[in-house]
């Protein structure tokens, strides 16, 4: 599958919500889109054969966030990758959940480290660091601190 | 059990097993009669509990392998008496071998509060000791003993497991010395 073909299926079907479909190294395609219709651009995606999603991730690029997926077709073996911007200071996306189970934890995690929250999360809790930590340390305004700076509740009776 | 204060020194390898037990009952009875039992039982328990040291069953990071390598065939740690078990209320030694996170922290504390006094604990290697290469990190505890107290620190990124026996066998010292 060729970034072009991406284009073909999902053109038409997502408009305005697809903002390009460009080259990727060992992927069928990075395809861009806007973060309203990000539910559409799922299932639209899941529809084409792309049924396992190995990875949801986030990236602090200070002006803006990236959330981007990476989603497997067991047909075409091939992976696609899809990204989203979303503002700093309203950092939100529909959960890719209903579409794709396995985006559960990896939703937590990109939540906690990168500070992007995701709406209609069945159970948006902590993963890595504990209940009531503060911190998103995969944001770049994050500094190391001095370990007592970092100390929280530890326990939870 | 030889040349320890208060405690009777039995021929041992001349009794039969059968003639043990009433033998050591008789020598213990004597020395209860004429020391009193309150003076006696300190000995005798710190002499049993510290020959059979039973550390929790657990691995947290790196330093876990240098632990199975200590009771593996080439140290082979239990012939001080040192049994891993698996469940917290059959051990009265825990090793922390390794980075703890704050994500891990309650359930360590949980499984320090499960295990029955008298107990001890271990740091083994940097990490537990005061949080070694990732004391800066945003999910390391630095040090456990910010948790639980701990009586013997063991140095080192890896700790080798001689480093890991002779930190038992200075725990054993103190718990020799031991008096309250
Ligand atoms: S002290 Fe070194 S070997 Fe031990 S757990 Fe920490 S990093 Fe691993």
């Amino acid at each position: 599958m060729q970034p072009e073909d991406l284009e073909r299926a999902l053109g038409p079907a997502l408009g305005p919500t697809l903002v390009g479909v460009e080259p990727f190294v060992g992927f069928a395609g990075r395809l861009r889109f806007r973060r309203e219709g990000a539910l559409d651009v799922f299932r639209a995606v899941h529809g084409l054969g792309f049924a396992h999603l190995s990875l949801v991730g986030g990236i602090d690029w200070v002006d803006h966030r990236e959330v981007f997926y990476v989603a497997w077709s067991d047909d075409a073996r091939q992976y696609v990758l899809l990204s989203t911007e979303v503002p700093a200071n309203d950092a939100h996306l529909e959960s890719a959940t209903p579409v794709w189970p396995s985006a559960d934890w990896h939703e937590r995690e990109t939540w906690e480290l990168v500070d992007i929250s995701f709406d209609h999360h069945p159970d948006l809790r902590h993963l890595l660091t504990p209940d009531g930590y503060a911190f998103h340390p995969l944001l770049r305004s994050f500094k190391l601190h001095e370990p007592e700076e970092l100390e929280v509740k530890t326990r939870h009776v | 059990m030889a040349g320890q204060p208060g405690v009777p020194f039995l021929e041992i390898e001349a009794l039969r097993t059968r003639e043990f037990i009433p033998a050591a009952k008789e020598a213990l009875g004597d020395l209860i009669a004429e020391k009193g039992q309150a003076k006696l039982i300190r000995p005798v328990f710190n002499w049993a509990g510290r020959n059979s040291l039973f550390p929790l069953h657990w691995g947290l990071a790196c330093c876990a392998i240098e632990f199975a390598a200590a009771f593996g065939a080439r140290w082979d740690a239990e012939r001080f008496g040192i049994v891993p078990r698996s469940t917290p209320r059959q051990c009265d030694l825990m090793i922390v071998n390794g980075t703890v996170t704050w994500k891990v922290a309650h359930k360590l504390i949980t499984l320090y509060e499960q295990m029955p006094e008298p107990k001890w604990v271990i740091a083994m290697g940097n990490c537990a000791t005061g949080g070694g290469p990732f004391r800066t990190a945003y999910s390391v505890v630095p040090g456990v003993d910010k948790l639980v107290p701990v009586d013997v620190y063991i140095a080192g990124c890896p700790p080798r497991p001689e480093a890991l026996l002779d930190g038992i066998l200075r725990l054993e010292q103190l718990i020799r010395e031991r008096k309250e």
